[in-house]
């Protein structure tokens, strides 16, 4: 019996999902008779169910709903917001009452008699737009049913039928002639036919598919991790072995388990439509609540993803969407004065490209407020004012993914439910996703999120640090750099920061020995640098060695090691040994300035990265012993040159640099040149043009929040702060950037500097 | 007497179950069907001896399945009988003379079942 009721709780509740989503379809236009025939129908199955179950509160219930629909069938009543109000409260109630039935496994006690009488009400209330002969026949039907003390539900009629009166009885009461001829009779028979016709065109669903418990697929999709894993056992034992007599079976056998493991991941697939079935109910109750008018357009509702992930961003989708209804799009009296059409449009978008899904979530509404967000940020404590004024609104808006933010001045009961866009972020992080915002003040909102088609089979690099072999997501990894002294990218090591000098841009690094204390690292010998994208942050992890990339079954990681944030799991390698699979999100973390701004993004940071909240600042010492700072974005490389090769041209200094000429500049008139040995640069790029900035030594990297604690005392200062507990002065690049530019190029037509920047 | 076999023809599954449950006590082979169209297709190779065939299901309905039942060139129609409830009375006729041969009300119990089948010679 218990499996029965399972069975009864599924069915029914994705019955009522897909009333509520018909419910709101027919609302809009409730001349479409297919809808609501399936909407009746599914009323009247529920109910018929709960018969055969012995469940009498959910019957009548569902009863009562039936009825009121079947007036909306009959034409007897008009569907108004507040009838179909009524009826999505009635399928709540339903909900609430198999949410219980589903806990204690009997249905709990309880009197539905309010909402039941005002089903009732609704279902005998004076009909509008029928005529009165019509009215007074609705009302013949509708009275024996429903205005007689109770009701004669089924359950009631089966126990009379069965225990007391006999058969002859069960026969009788529903002899043909009881169904007197009623004028309204007609209509529904209409309707039904009508409803049947087009049935009969739906495609043919039902027959071409099975349900299936989730538990089966898990353990076939667990079966098949272990065929995956035994092929690559074997194809290692052929790789060893002399002979080819096993090669062309094996390689069926691989072909055939590359399909399986297709079909099954393909088996746990389902449409993202599934995510949002919930939301046109929840946008529809909004405008009713709010007065709005929100069209909720889906798109690519058939893509399909793993049913895990899918179950991951089910909630962040559902809060953003309302959070666009809620906060996004104006009222209509708004959108008219404003120019819009009254009805704002909510654009919910789904596809796959390249292995990921795609999502977008785009209002037509206000769009984000800078400057509540610029109050709000500063009223909760999460920046100085200093801070704020320094940061670019884009920026700014970045503040709705930090933890405790809302701007909407009265939380409503729709949105204010305790989760806020930290959390969206944390969830769609969590899963290897990004997510991506742009407003426009005026014209509305829209996030893009990037999400991966499945967890459970990823295709990672298999990697050695310190003797152990690790696994790492190939999703991250953007490239792998050779580090040594054979090759031209060499790991800089400025006290313990390591830094690694990759083309145009100085890549913060952790050492995965450091980091997993497997040893000291072997700075001496050639390394590999795995650069990794984590969101829109680049990092790079040294390593000893790298092998190959490898299809890997993602298992949970041990109880023991959970709360360690560099592990996601482990797998099992071809040659049988369990390895660990690296957590690219905790190893970016480590890296420091996990959502820094630091990419192509921001393209109104200046080349000084000026309205970095927080940044990376390189710590150097320049004629003079306090510490100065630069933003390390700002840096190309840092060289150091044989103090012979620097060149006097016209009383200025310059090198040879990558086959061009460099200036080079002093940080102020104290500084000299290092007469022998290496002189130490930090190397800048202006339009392709490469400018030195001479220094007497490079001290440290440190991750900092930039808070001008004093004005600049002098032209190539942005100011003094704070940093590491000392006072600074952070260097103005900009201001060496142009007074090289005045001094040494004269090409006027170059661009302005502020589009030039880090490009090369 | 080789066992009879009945399909049970309802879209939901726990309905099914129970009605299923009450023919196999009966000593029925049964079968099932969730739409009229499956209960077609079982039709067709199955040879089922009587069709407990619900009204109200997704992709065709029990009228529509029934009408196309009978116009099927089977070697033996089945009995059909036509599952309805209390709300659908009025039907009823429309079912008989589609060409049901009994009709039940739903919720049933197992006495009432095998009345009905005693009243069609197939208890």
């Amino acid at each position: 019996m218990d499996e029965l009721l399972n069975e009864f709780l599924t069915e029914t509740n994705e019955s009522l999902a897909t009333l509520d989503t018909e419910l709101v379809r027919f609302e809009r236009d409730s001349s479409d008779t297919r809808i609501l025939g399936n909407i009746f129908r599914l009323m009247h199955t529920i109910k018929g169910t709960c018969g055969f179950l012995g469940l009498p509160r959910l019957e009548s219930v569902a009863h009562a709903g039936e009825n009121v629909l079947g007036k909306f069938r009959d034409g007897d009543l008009p569907v108004t917001p507040d009838a179909v109000t009524l009826i999505l409260r009635c399928i709540d109630h339903i909900r609430l009452l198999l949410v219980e039935l589903g806990a204690a496994g009997r249905e709990p006690e309880g009197d539905d008699g309010p909402l039941i009488g005002e089903l009732n009400a609704m279902a005998s209330g004076e009909p509008v737009a029928v005529p009165p002969a019509d009215a007074a026949a609705a009302h013949a039907i509708a009275a024996p049913i429903f205005e007689e003390d109770g009701f004669p539900v089924a359950a009631e009629l089966l126990a009379e039928v069965a225990e007391a009166l006999g058969p002859q009885v069960a026969a009788q009461p529903v002899s043909p002639q009881r169904s007197q001829p009623q004028p309204a009779a007609e209509l529904p028979r209409q309707v039904a036919e009508a409803a049947r016709d087009n049935n009969a065109k739906e495609p043919d669903q039902a027959a071409s598919s099975i349900r299936v418990n989730v538990d089966v697929i898990e353990n076939l999709m667990t079966l098949i991790s272990e065929i995956v894993l035994t092929r690559n056992q074997l194809m290692q034992i052929q790789r060893n072995l002399k002979s080819d007599a096993f090669k062309v079976p094996l390689q069926r056998l691989s072909h055939i388990t590359s399909e399986l493991q297709d079909g099954v991941t393909r088996m746990r697939m389902q449409p993202i439509g599934n995510a949002w079935a919930k939301l046109p109910r929840i946008v529809r109750d909004l405008c009713v609540e709010s007065g709005k008018k929100i069209d909720l357009v889906q798109r690519g509702a058939d893509t399909e993803l793993d049913r895990q992930v899918l179950e991951m961003i089910k909630d962040p989708l559902t809060h953003m969407v309302r959070n666009s209804a809620d906060h996004g799009v104006e009222d209509p009296v708004t959108r008219r004065d404003a120019g819009k059409p009254e009805t704002g449009t909510i654009l919910l978008e789904a596809c796959h490209e390249g292995g990921h899904i795609f999502i977008r979530i785009a209002d037509d509404g206000r769009g984000l407020d800078a400057d509540r967000i610029r109050q709000k940020a500063l009223a909760n404590g999460l920046a100085t004012e200093a801070e704020i004024a320094a940061m670019s609104e884009k920026q700014v808006l970045q503040f709705i993914f930090q933890p405790g933010f809302s701007t909407a001045e009265k939380v409503t009961s729709v949105s204010g439910r305790g989760v806020g866009m930290d959390v969206v972020r944390t969830n769609i992080e969590r899963i290897g996703g990004a997510i991506e915002m742009d407003s426009r003040p005026g014209e509305g909102t829209t996030f893009l999120i990037k999400i991966p088609l499945t967890l459970a089979i990823v295709s990672a690099l298999i990697l050695e640090a310190g003797g152990e072999r690790f696994a790492l997501p190939q999703i991250n990894v953007v490239e792998l750099v050779r580090a040594g002294s054979r090759s031209g990218a060499r790991i800089e090591t400025i006290r313990d920061a390591a830094v690694l000098r990759l083309r145009e841009r100085l890549l913060p690094l952790v050492s995965l020995r450091t980091v997993l204390e497997l040893g000291p690292d072997e700075v001496d010998r050639d390394r590999f640098v795995l650069v990794m994208e984590v969101g829109a942050f680049k990092f790079g992890i040294i390593v000893d060695r790298v092998f190959d990339a490898e299809e890997i079954v993602v298992k949970p990681v041990a109880p023991i090691l959970r709360g360690n944030p560099f592990y996601a799991g482990n797998t099992i390698l071809g040659d049988g040994s369990v390895i660990m699979i690296l957590d690219p999100g905790g190893l970016s973390a480590l890296a420091g300035q996990a959502h820094s701004n630091n990419d192509g993004l921001q393209v109104a940071g200046s080349v000084a990265g000026r309205d970095e909240s927080e940044a990376s600042l390189l710590l150097f010492r320049a004629g003079g012993p306090e510490l100065k700072a630069v933003m390390l974005d700002a840096i190309l490389r840092i060289e150091e040159i044989d103090a012979g090769a620097i060149e006097q041209v016209g009383g200025r200094h310059v090198v040879q640099y990558r086959q061009k000429l460099m200036p080079l500049m002093m940080v102020n008139g104290d500084q000299r040149l290092v007469e022998t040995g290496r002189q130490p640069l930090l190397v800048f790029c202006d339009n392709g043009q490469p400018l030195g900035l001479v220094v007497d030594e490079v001290v440290d990297i440190v991750q900092n929040h930039i808070s001008l604690e004093l004005a600049p005392r002098q032209d190539g200062l942005l100011g003094s702060a704070i940093v590491a507990g000392k006072a600074t002065d952070l260097v103005d690049i900009r201001h060496y950037i142009e007074y090289g530019r005045d001094n040494w190029i004269r090409d006027e037509e170059r661009p302005r500097l502020a589009a030039g920047g880090r490009h090369g | 007497m080789a066992d009879r076999t009945c399909l049970v023809v309802d879209d939901s599954a726990p309905i099914r179950r129970v009605v299923s449950g009450m023919f196999l006590d009966l000593g029925y082979a049964v079968a099932e069907a969730p739409t009229g169209k499956d209960a077609l297709d079982y039709c067709r190779a199955g040879q089922p001896d009587i069709v407990m065939l619900d009204w109200n299901m997704p992709v065709m309905d029990g009228i529509g399945c029934l009408t196309a039942l009978r116009s099927m060139p089977l070697p033996r129609q089945p009995v059909v009988v036509m599952c309805t409830t209390e709300s659908q009375i009025a039907r009823i006729q429309q079912a008989l003379s589609a060409g049901a041969d009994e009709y039940i009300i739903k919720p049933f119990g197992r006495d009432v079942l095998v009345d009905k089948l005693e009243q069609l010679g197939m208890a």
